[in-house]
């Protein structure tokens, strides 16, 4: 990621994103904790997971130069707490692309897998850009 | 973490104030540079007229809340659907509410059902939706 090699207009749902892969270092997640204003518990906090997932969604997704993405939802659920010094694996595809007035919604799924291939988040998130 | 997880009982609100400072720190460290973001003469000429809070910097104090209430249940066996209503912007001050709405039994298992919600200083709703937990174990 991310596939440039595909246009926003070309994205049809069940497009699979290449999987993203990312290591969450003591270091990535002490960065996170700042910016969240949160204490650490051992654990890698299961929204900075996420947000390895959403930054990968934004850099994949093909979106025209000036174009305004608006995250509009987000479900998730979180199956296994990931240590700190994990590394994961995310993977997207494109659920639903939706026409809706002036606006297009593209309704993305995530899956984000440990390093023993288990599953340790999945979600949806809801995009919503000028049609 | 909560000592009574009954029906109606109020999570401890998570209070967090908004700064541009914040929100670049989390363009560094999530890698999500979109410059709505994080650059302000751009984001000064779009509709929204300045840079906003990522939505999931908002959605990191709901899981801090439920982080705090729940514990390790919501590690490994939280689920949240959330709607982004209003951006939040370089100055507001959030707090994030939430209280349990019903504990439900489902196959010897107990769920516990939350309502949350995210305000700015203005009262003005940033982000709503419901969470929902695992507990270890049915309870009354």
């Amino acid at each position: 990621m991310p596939d440039k090699t595909i246009t926003y207009e070309e994205l049809t749902p069940g497009y699979k994103f290449p999987p993203a892969t990312y290591e969450l270092s003591a270091s990535f997640v002490s960065k996170y904790l700042k910016a969240v204003d949160a204490a650490g518990d051992g654990f890698v906090p299961p929204l900075a997971v996420t947000a390895c997932a959403v930054a990968s969604m934004t850099k994949a997704v093909p979106l025209p130069p000036g174009t305004i993405a608006i995250h509009a939802s987000q479900d998730l659920e979180f199956l296994k707490p990931v240590p700190v010094g994990a590394t994961i694996e995310c993977h997207i595809g494109v659920a639903q692309k939706i026409a809706r007035g002036k606006m297009s919604m593209l309704i993305l799924e995530l899956d984000v897998f440990d390093k023993g291939k288990e599953k340790v988040q999945s979600g949806k998130a809801t995009i919503a850009l000028p049609a | 973490m909560l000592t009574e997880i009954q029906e109606g009982k109020a999570l401890n609100p998570v209070v967090r104030h908004i700064t541009q400072e914040k929100i670049n720190l989390y363009a560094e460290a999530s890698g999500d540079f979109n410059p709505i973001h994080v650059d302000e003469s751009f984001a000064a000429k779009t509709p929204l007229g300045g840079t906003i809070a990522h939505g999931m910097l908002n959605l990191a104090y709901v899981s801090e809340m439920m982080t705090s209430a729940f514990g390790q249940s919501w590690l490994s066996g939280g689920k949240l659907r959330a709607k982004f209503k209003e951006p939040a912007r370089p100055g507001d001050t959030l707090t994030v509410s939430s209280k349990i709405n019903c504990i439900e039994q489902r196959d010897n298992v107990s769920y516990a059902n939350c309502g949350f919600e995210c305000r700015n200083q203005k009262g003005e709703m940033i982000v709503a939706g419901e969470a929902i937990v695992k507990l270890s174990s049915a309870r009354k």
